[in-house]
């Protein structure tokens, strides 16, 4: 490539980023709406913020916010942080903020035809930035690939099927400390909006048109000798209501076998569209948005 | 402010925003899976938000893709919708993309058929 080509190309590219577009709404791909998934992490880079996520199981209360901001289309930066409240019995209460985490993600691929999405990101717990009584001291460092399918595409003999998604991501966590294992989490949903609107008209309300029904899943599975143990996951079917600005997720905390727990705990979201709340100026990306 | 009072700011401001958020399709007649006696003259489609009229619009086609429109769509406010042509039986595609006023995109395709 000559100079002058590289150049054109270079201007082209800057071009294509910064001519005022129609934007992608967030969790929007194709005619399918990906609400966020509250217990595993979802393929959109996204101006989001949910606050508060508030988690009881295993004798643990964690109080949590997520803030996500797009530098540019398709690459956003999730800051995380919360605080921990642990009443293990027979053990000592401990209570203090947990590490903060840095999760940069982009989205590398897109196929509105198919409702697909694949994207990818590390995310960073900063060991030592929490209180010293319930935050690790070691960094953890989790190179993760995300992706998000819609079954819009099958057939017609299937229709009652398309309103089912999946999402998922697989990554590697890597500690100082040689406790290395793989985080595999995801989510199984069923978009009433999708069935009311491109599959048959159910005549549902408002307010039930919004809800999705999900099972999440989150797994850990130690990678060598250093992990020790088991398996250890937790299933969390519930239900998830996305609004015009904001979404009000529940789920049930479900332990997958007796090494993640003994008893059913819950997941509540608070969680607000930042992008549709100020599409002017905190929800745009910084860099190579819409005007 | 305590937490309580900054959560209620929050849930307010998400709640009574102003409206610019992406476009739901609220309501289509035909609607989606519809079977109907008598063919439609139109497809009308209402949205939960304003939308951009030069990026927004539909497209009907029946099972051997040919497009059954009559003329341009027609958007204005947060409706659109389109005249059809004289519809034989059978089962027809609708198609939409809609832009709000917010730039955010937003489509859907569904079907209804026309009984013999």
């Amino acid at each position: 490539m000559s100079i002058s080509a590289s150049h054109r190309h270079a201007a082209i590219l800057v071009a294509a980023l910064l001519v005022p577009a129609a934007a992608d709404a967030h969790g929007v791909i194709g005619a399918r709406f990906f609400p966020a998934t509250i217990s595993s992490d979802d393929p959109f880079a996204a101006d989001e913020l949910a606050l508060p996520t508030i988690t009881i199981f295993n004798h643990e209360t964690d109080t949590n916010f997520d803030y996500s901001k797009s530098i540019f289309p398709g690459f956003a930066i999730d800051l995380g942080m919360g605080y921990d409240d642990a009443h293990p019995p027979g053990g000592a209460h401990a209570s203090g903020f947990s590490n903060l985490d840095v999760s940069p993600a982009m989205e590398l691929f897109r196929s509105p035809e198919h409702e697909f999405i694949f994207s990818a990101g590390v995310d960073w717990e900063i060991g030592g930035s929490g209180s010293r009584s319930v935050a690790d001291r070691s960094s953890t460092f989790t190179p993760t690939i995300k992706y998000g399918k819609g079954f819009g595409d099958l057939p017609d003999e299937m229709a009652l099927l398309r309103p089912f998604a999946v999402t998922g991501t697989v990554g590697t966590a890597i500690t100082s400390t040689n406790s290395n294992s793989v985080a595999w989490a995801g989510a199984l949903e069923y978009s009433l909006l999708y069935l009311q609107n491109n599959v048959r008209d159910q005549g549902f309300s408002n307010f039930v048109a919004h809800l999705t029904p999900i099972v999440e899943y989150s797994f850990t599975s130690p990678v060598d000798a250093g992990g020790g143990g088991e398996t250890t996951g937790t299933f969390n079917p519930g239900l998830i209501w996305s609004g015009q600005y904001t979404q009000l997720a529940i789920e049930a905390i479900v332990p997958a076998n007796r090494a993640s727990g003994n008893n059913v705990g819950v997941i509540a979201q608070l969680h607000f569209y930042i992008d549709d709340i100020f599409p002017d100026t905190l929800g745009k990306p910084l860099f190579g948005g819409k005007p | 402010m305590n937490a309580r009072s900054f959560l209620a700011c929050l849930a307010i401001m998400g709640f009574a925003a102003p409206a610019f958020a992406h476009a739901f399709l609220e309501h289509a007649a035909p609607a989606a899976g519809e079977t109907l006696a008598t063919p439609p003259r139109q497809v009308a489609l209402a949205f939960s938000e304003q939308l951009e009229p030069a990026f927004s619009g539909v497209t009907v086609a029946d099972s051997a893709g040919q497009d059954v429109e009559a003329g341009h769509a027609v958007v204005a406010g947060e409706s659109m919708s389109v005249a059809l042509k004289p519809l034989a039986p059978g089962t027809y595609r609708v198609t939409w993309h809609a832009v709000s006023v917010d730039t955010h995109r937003t489509e859907g395709a569904y079907s209804f058929t026309v009984k013999p």
